[in-house]
């Protein structure tokens, strides 16, 4: 099962594709069927009377709040969890509340392997009186994060609240901490990141020591850090199933983006490049993304409050917009839309864009036409859509420029 | 944008950001976004300091405080350090008619006492006659009330905002509602009174941010500020707030028809 806030869907694609290349049958549930329903039609839809071949192996991505009534029906022989961070609170409640809610679903299975990324203090938390765990995570020196976000989801300590002490800080509140009270830090790693040579737009390649593997090195079709934690968990749990260096390596080099974490669509040598936002520390990655942009280019917000999305959009004001100042001389307009898209309007002026920049397109297929036909060819077009939005968006796309459906 | 108005120049407002590591949830960080650029779009300077726990307090280098809200977690962090170290200084500003923002966790900190649903009570600071009670049930989602003060033939008076809390706030005497619940649930779902005024504090359930979508409080609270130390200040100059307004309207619609 692979539970956690970010990357969930990213880290189960490129666990099934080192399943794959291990030749291991697996069942899977749908990105997005992450709650305890989806998971059980997964089970109902494999279920086959007689029949010798099926699965022994099931690959899970649930949803953190969803574990803990999960596990009163199964345990997962291995867990991994990527990382625990503000997530459409008026959903869940409170952050410490998920992850309590983690821990007491995990006092259900005792046996369970856990996988746990190092740099996050409330994930390690889970590892308390637990004998099966391993650790994945950066080395020291392996990132040092240029641009500070201000907002930290858990800058004190779990155990005695005390402020943590970082030695090295990736982003959020991911980093080599330490508790400088009561001693509680960033335990070791076998899994760990060392270096990561390159981080552009399109692509990683990232070194990796694994304990008794010695280094690897390797590239993924993903841009961003978060996705080096993803391919970091990945890693650790092919790892942990003893797979060879090379089969690890060559999964990651094939796998392809999952859903809606970032898609490229090429309409008239224009690229149209959509990425999903959900929460702050995923926002403010993205946003780290962009600014590695050099060329012209224009950017959307599609912004909705339905409850997949959180009913609250409070948390726009959290994520550094103000960092998009950095690239306002090359992008010619930032267009809001969707049912809070004027809020988005609001918040880019607060951020400083110029207003005349900001632009309200109500209707996707207009704002869509009118972006493309201002563009040169080569360039690209971000779109950054809340889940719902990004529904709409695709039948937009789909529907009106005849688009295949390119996600599946 | 105007970023320079000579007349304003003369004017600074020092803006105090408690406990901004602890208490930050839900956009409260856009308050003080918005009294800074609302403050510099108008040429006065604007400083915003950051006080947090085991920090030395003085409220008198202030003009406006803000307190947001937290988790609880964070919030348990912080009781002892507000009510004892910090707690005789917040008295004697609020007396002394310093501005105050206070939202959410803020807010209920500043009154008397919280009383769990199942009946533990925890002494708050006791600046505000006004306590919370906890309830088992949450107070959540869009909420819009009318604050007459704001009111006159231009504009109707209303605030969009956001509330998310479990506690019921009651109000006691000497402590007047922020406003009239219009849509939503307020301090307590009951009274259809929502967030408090005392003197110069103003505090609130709406998150959302509140001030970023309701310019015309954000001005309230900084002409309030600057009367308070500079007495030849009549009033701010209007800017234009069209992008805010679309935003706020929108959501009045979808409430209210
Ligand atoms: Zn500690």
């Amino acid at each position: 099962m692979v539970t956690g806030t970010n990357g969930k869907t990213t880290t189960s694609r490129i666990i099934g594709q080192i399943l794959h290349e291990n030749k291991t049958n697996y069942i899977t549930n749908k990105s997005g069927a992450n709650l305890v329903s989806g998971i059980v039609t997964t089970f109902i839809e494999h279920y086959r009377k007689k029949e010798y071949h099926l699965p022994k192996t099931a690959l899970i991505e649930i949803d953190e709040a969803a574990f803990k009534v999960i596990t009163e029906r199964i345990s997962p022989d291995i867990l991994v969890v990527t990382n625990f961070f503000r997530d459409q609170l008026d959903r869940y409640g409170e952050l410490y509340t998920t992850v309590r809610g983690v821990r007491e679903g995990l006092e259900r299975c005792p046996n369970t392997q856990l996988i746990l990324n190092a740099d996050d203090s409330l994930c390690v938390s889970l590892a308390e009186n637990r004998e099966k765990v391993l650790y994945y995570g950066f080395d020291d020196n392996a990132y040092n994060n240029q641009i500070e976000n201000s907002n930290s989801d858990a800058s004190f300590c779990i155990k005695c609240r005390t402020k943590y002490i970082y030695n090295n800080h990736v982003f959020g509140h991911l980093g080599s901490f330490s508790c400088p009270s009561c001693g509680y830090s960033k335990p070791l790693t076998q899994v760990t990141c060392t270096k990561i040579p390159e981080l552009n737009s399109t692509n990683s390649t990232i070194e990796m020591k694994l304990d008794q593997y010695g280094k690897i090195r390797t590239t993924i079709n993903l841009p961003g850090l978060y996705n080096v934690y993803n391919a970091l968990a990945g890693t650790a749990l092919g790892y942990q199933l003893g797979c060879s260096t090379k089969t690890i390596i060559k999964a990651l080099n094939t796998f392809e983006c999952g859903f809606g974490r970032m898609e490229t669509i090429v309409k008239d040598n224009k690229n149209i490049r959509i990425i999903l936002v959900k929460n702050p520390t995923g926002f403010n990655q993205v946003i780290n993304y962009l600014l590695t942009e050099k060329g012209n280019t224009q950017i959307a917000f599609l912004i909705n409050d339905n409850l997949a999305d959180g009913t609250d959009i409070s948390w726009l004001w959290d994520v550094d917009i103000e960092n998009l100042q950095l690239i306002s001389d090359n992008t010619s307009v930032f267009y809001t839309s969707g049912v809070r898209g004027e809020d988005m309007s609001v918040r880019l002026k607060y951020a400083g864009i110029y207003t005349r920049k900001i632009s309200y397109i109500k209707d996707y297929h207009e704002l869509i036409t009118t972006a493309l036909s201002s563009m040169k060819e080569n360039e690209n077009f971000y779109i950054l859509p809340t889940y719902t939005a990004m529904l709409d968006l695709r039948k937009i796309l789909q529907k009106k420029f005849g688009l295949k459906a390119f996600w599946k | 944008m105007p970023e320079e108005r000579n007349e304003y120049n003369m004017y600074e407002i020092n803006i105090c950001h408690l406990y901004p590591d602890l208490l930050n949830l839900y956009g409260d960080r856009g308050n003080i976004i918005a009294l800074r650029k609302r403050a510099q779009w108008r040429g006065i300077n604007v400083n915003v300091h950051s006080v947090t726990l085991n920090q030395p307090f003085f409220p008198e280098n202030y003009d406006i405080i803000f307190l947001g809200g937290g988790q609880d977690y964070e919030q348990e962090i912080i009781q002892n350090d507000l009510i004892v170290e910090k707690g005789a200084e917040i008295k004697n500003a609020i007396e002394n008619n310093i501005v105050f923002l206070c939202i959410c966790g803020g807010y209920q900190l500043l009154g008397k006492y919280y009383k769990t649903w199942d009946g533990k009570e925890i002494e708050f600071l006791g600046a505000l006659n006004l306590w919370t009670i906890g309830s088992k049930e949450r107070l959540i989602g869009n909420l819009i009330y009318e604050c007459s003060y704001l009111k006159d033939e231009k504009n109707d008076g209303l605030i969009v905002g956001f509330e998310n809390h479990s506690g019921k706030t009651y109000l006691g005497e000497g402590v007047e509602p922020l406003g009239t619940v219009i849509k939503g649930y307020g301090n307590n779902g009951e009274d259809s009174f929502e967030g408090a005024r005392y003197k110069n504090v103003f505090c609130s359930y709406s998150h959302g941010s509140l001030l970023p979508k309701n310019p015309l409080l954000t001005d309230y609270l900084l002409s309030v500020a600057i009367k308070r130390n500079y007495k030849d200040f009549v009033s701010l100059q209007s800017i234009d707030n069209s992008i805010e307004n679309q935003a706020r309207e929108s959501m009045i619609k979808r409430l209210l028809l």
